[in-house]
């Protein structure tokens, strides 16, 4: 039986269907076989339409089984915002505790320097040796505790390993994630005309210089800040 | 004491030495910077705040003579602040010093539109802040009393 015989055949059981359901005056039953007509009868256009929607859901489908967007999206994002948040955390206490370190040293080298001053300020032989001694022992024992503070100086921007571990793993991702989003972008036709041209908005606070990722051109340095002021007036 | 490194601000401004500042960031790492170079010209009394809302209230409740403040801060941003405290009639006269990472030339037309003291730039030295904090109270009038 070719393919217009079998059609003939379902057309003809059809609208006999849907003459008794007149006739009946059933309005349900004319409406399935009208419906069920009209499915079979679908214009190639619409049957075009349904194939390319079959196909891109399959493309779809195949993107989710193949593709780490959803992985990316649920979990990987989150641990990475997590991750960023102990750099902060990590910079912030490192800063603080070298700050302490500083702030622990500056008067002991003030008081260190104040007392010379004064010793400088008399004579020579005005400084008995028990003077002498007492000084060169604080001397000693500030300097040594100092050296210790400027170690844990030293041991405390460690913080740096860490903290750049932690970004390389995030950047790694940042990169799966656009390799992602570019291939949902493809699959979809998503991609608009004008996609390259990025528009930032003169109000956007930029942030602080990062070299090649400025929208806006920074001025250089301070001195080109007094300049523009100078020029405003100020 | 002073630090040797930064030096006295000299004669007429060792005698305003009682001056009361406010610093502005949301980064408690550098208002402590700012807190400690300002101890090191001299300056005691130094109180901080981390955004312009929690800035504005402690301006129109004190007694402050110079604001220092970053511009990228969460909640009230400092450009805004510098607009609340030259709308204020009380705080339009208070220097107001901008010290941020934001170096776009549109957005240091915008503070000096908005009235700025000085704008200095992050990262900065010890130095910069001295000679831009010398240059504002020297254009102030001395303190009352």
């Amino acid at each position: 039986m070719n393919d217009f015989a079998r059609r003939s055949a379902s057309y003809s059981q059809l609208i006999s269907a849907m003459s008794d359901a007149l006739a009946r005056g059933d309005e349900a039953a004319f409406d399935a076989a009208a419906w069920t007509l009209e499915g079979e009868h679908e214009s190639p256009m619409r049957s075009g339409v349904r194939r390319v929607a079959g196909e891109l859901q399959a493309a779809l489908d195949q993107f989710g089984k193949s593709s780490r967007l959803v992985d990316l999206a649920e979990r990987d994002v989150p641990d990475a915002r997590q991750r960023l948040a102990h750099v902060l955390k990590l910079t912030d206490e490192a800063a603080h505790r070298t700050l302490d370190l500083v702030e622990q040293s500056q008067p002991m080298a003030d008081a260190l320097a104040r007392r010379s001053e004064e010793l400088l300020k008399q004579p020579e032989q005005g400084h008995s040796p028990a003077t002498l001694v007492e000084f060169l022992k604080t001397t000693a024992s500030t300097a040594n505790e100092i050296r210790a503070r400027l170690d844990e100086v030293l041991m405390t921007q460690g913080y740096q390993d860490i903290s750049g571990q932690i970004i390389r793993g995030v950047m790694k991702l940042v990169n799966e994630l656009e390799g992602a989003l570019a291939e949902l972008i493809e699959i979809g036709g998503l991609r608009p005309a004008n996609a390259s041209s990025r528009v930032v908005s003169p109000d956007t606070l930029q942030g602080p210089i990062v070299p090649g990722v400025q929208h806006i051109a920074p001025v250089a340095a301070q001195i080109d800040v007094d300049a523009l002021l100078s020029g405003l007036g100020m | 004491m002073s630090s040797p490194h930064l030096g006295c601000l000299e004669g007429r401004l060792d005698a305003r030495k009682d001056l009361n500042f406010l610093v502005v960031d949301d980064f408690s790492t550098m208002r402590r910077i700012v807190k400690n170079l300002l101890h090191d010209l001299g300056y005691a009394n130094v109180t901080e705040a981390d955004d312009g809302n929690t800035a504005l209230p402690l301006l129109k409740a004190g007694n402050f003579d110079f604001l220092i403040t970053d511009w990228n801060m969460p909640g009230m941003a400092g450009l805004d602040l510098l607009k609340h405290v030259r709308a204020d009639e009380r705080l339009k006269k208070l220097p107001v010093l901008m010290l941020t990472a934001e170096a776009s030339r549109e957005q240091i037309v915008a503070a000096a539109q908005a009235g700025v003291s000085g704008y200095v730039i992050k990262p900065f030295t010890a130095a910069v802040l001295k000679e831009k904090l010398e240059k504002i109270l020297a254009a102030q009038p001395a303190k009352a009393g």
